[in-house]
């Protein structure tokens, strides 16, 4: 049933959101693809040089030393942040007065901006007059002001506040997952004597299996991903401690106030956007792979 | 068994239950607690003096210093900056509604050649992600068009990320019976004017609730505007000209004027999320249940 009217119609609704989409979300990712094999600096030549960049790529240790540093980042953020989420949706799992309270503060931190809550963060954390230390020093728990932001803790600190913005969002995602588990599987386990440890064991965990591997995947793209609160509070350093890959990449093609002027390598900086997504992408296939188990519901 | 020991079986076990209860609770409320620290800081040391935020003192301020906010607002220009947040932001809202809600309409009511295509591609946009590269040839566009001297080439390029309004609306439209809108075709209203006299009334919900998350995203956004602002002050937002903030002119770091421009960008949403948060987690919750 073709008629122009109908397609006038569809192109009408349809224009906006295709252009913006070919020439915002598409092109920007051809033209990476076509510079990562260019000598580029911005202006002027743009030089065809193969697979330099690769080449140089595969010898910057600046870079896999920040890929390592993604790993840790990453590892550390999603270690606090799924147990802690699971057991909060666990207990919020139940109706009691407070409940929704409750909820309501714990996914509070989702609302907030990153950018925002991590320059509170850095004054909070700041080693010399930081409220963290203040407080600390008050009760007597710590003798001197532990430098949060220094070499030794930077990292620990960027996880932890990374930690805070992300749990309520996963304990609501677990709390969604955790309603569609039907009340009658925990009732007749309690009947047949089953105590709250068993049940979470046998009935939770397997109930849970596919929506967890799907909660965790997004976890982990999310915490590979995310670099705009270490900007703000470290600039990647103090001496590369925290410095992730896309924060690499970043400083690579734009000035940050604490660094040194750029000298901006389009070329490059391609090269790298496309193997940080790559490496993205291999990961979330080896998990997905390695947990296709959690598929299945037992 | 006796009487008595089965009484102190009973009572022990009462007694179990309850520290377990306690423990639970105990956990529940630091966890609240540690969430809640780092806004009740920012909320009180908006209030504080500058040296007393530097020395420490208690929770509550000893003399609450109002003039912060004025001090923010006019010397520190953040009158500027929530100008520009607020109106990128709601821009932005009004944009990302309206391409989304346009889209979602003709995808969910209608058949057309390479609609698989189109979905393919909105949904690979959610997942691909480069990192700060694709924000230099979007650059070098917004220069082209001259869009780099006003905030309208950051609000174009947040209004094309619009792939997750486009996803929660098309939920929004299968809750829409199809019998409504071919009644009013029936009845002689066009495809256009079914759609914002039948459809966009019945969408208000979605609409309501995708708006939120737009907005909230919008006003958060901390990267892209910073790269847009950083030959264009006038231009900047919240979330960049408090970021700047760190490195301030002056020798020593002006921490209550922070505070209180922290305050400034944490403030508003806090009040929506207090009015509206049961509508922030129902998208969220629904993004996983599919």
């Amino acid at each position: 049933m073709f008629s122009w009217r109908r397609l006038q119609e569809n192109s009408l609704f349809l224009f906006p959101s295709v252009i913006l989409t070919l020439v915002l979300g598409i092109y920007p990712l051809l033209w990476m693809l076509r510079f990562m094999f260019y000598d580029y600096p911005g202006y002027g030549d743009e030089l065809f040089v193969g697979l330099d960049n690769f080449e140089r790529l595969a010898r910057d240790s600046e870079f896999w030393k920040s890929v390592q540093n993604t790993f840790v980042f990453a590892a550390g953020k999603l270690l606090i942040t799924i147990p802690l989420s699971l057991l909060l949706a666990v207990l919020l799992n139940k109706s009691f007065r407070g409940r929704n309270l409750l909820r309501a503060v714990y996914f509070m931190p989702t609302i907030i901006s990153t950018a925002v809550i991590s320059v509170v963060f850095y004054i909070i954390f700041n080693s010399y007059n930081g409220m963290v230390n203040q407080l600390l020093m008050k009760y007597h728990l710590i003798d001197q002001p532990v430098p949060w932001l220094g070499p030794k803790y930077a990292m620990l600190t960027v996880i932890l506040v990374a930690a805070w913005g992300a749990v309520g969002n996963y304990m609501l995602l677990f709390l969604a997952g955790l309603q569609s588990i039907p009340q009658d599987l925990y009732e007749s386990a309690s009947i047949d004597g089953a105590n709250a440890v068993q049940r979470f064991r046998y009935i939770t965990i397997p109930m849970l299996g596919p929506i967890m591997q799907i909660i965790i995947m997004l976890a982990i793209i999310a915490s590979l991903k995310g670099y705009e609160s270490i900007m703000v509070m470290t600039d990647g350093g103090p001496i590369g401690k925290t410095e992730v890959m896309y924060l690499y990449l970043y400083k690579l093609l734009f000035p940050v106030p604490t660094g040194p002027p750029v000298e901006q390598q389009l070329g490059y900086g391609s090269a790298v956007g496309f193997a940080t997504a790559i490496i993205v992408g291999l990961i979330t296939a080896i998990y997905y792979f390695m947990t296709k188990k959690m598929n299945k519901v037992f | 068994m006796n009487v008595q020991s089965l009484s102190i079986e009973k009572s022990s076990a009462r007694l179990a239950r309850t520290v377990s209860r306690a423990v639970i609770w105990l956990f529940l409320l630091a966890t609240a607690l540690l969430t809640l620290f780092p806004v009740l800081m920012t909320l009180s040391g908006s209030l504080k003096s500058n040296s007393e935020l530097m020395t420490g003192g208690g929770l509550l301020p000893k003399v609450w210093q109002f003039a912060n906010y004025s001090q923010a607002w006019e010397q520190t220009n953040f009158a500027r900056f929530t100008w520009n947040s607020l109106f990128l932001s709601i821009s932005v809202t009004i944009g990302t509604l309206l391409v989304a809600a346009m889209a979602a309409y003709v995808v969910d009511r209608r058949q057309f050649p390479g609609k698989a295509l189109y979905v393919g591609v909105q949904a690979s946009t959610m997942f691909i992600s480069v990192g700060a590269i694709v924000l230099r040839p979007q650059f070098d566009l917004m220069v082209k068009l001259h869009l780099n001297t006003s905030l309208w080439g950051v609000i174009l390029i947040l209004v094309s990320a619009h792939a997750t309004t486009f996803f929660i609306l098309i939920g929004f439209f299968k809750a829409i019976p199809r019998d409504l809108d071919e009644a009013a075709m029936i009845d002689g209203s066009g495809f256009i004017r079914t759609f914002y006299k039948i459809i966009l009334p019945l969408l208000a919900p979605g609409l309501g609730i995708s708006g939120l998350f737009a907005f909230r995203h919008a006003w958060n956004e901390y990267i892209l505007p910073l790269v847009f602002t950083m030959t264009n002050p006038q231009l900047q937002t919240l979330t960049v000209g408090l970021a700047n903030l760190r490195y301030g002119t002056s020798a020593a770091m002006q921490t209550h004027l922070m505070m209180a421009g922290a305050c400034l960008s944490i403030l508003p949403m806090l009040l929506v999320y207090m009015v509206a948060n049961k509508s922030f987690m129902q998208v969220t919750a629904g993004s996983i249940k599919g």
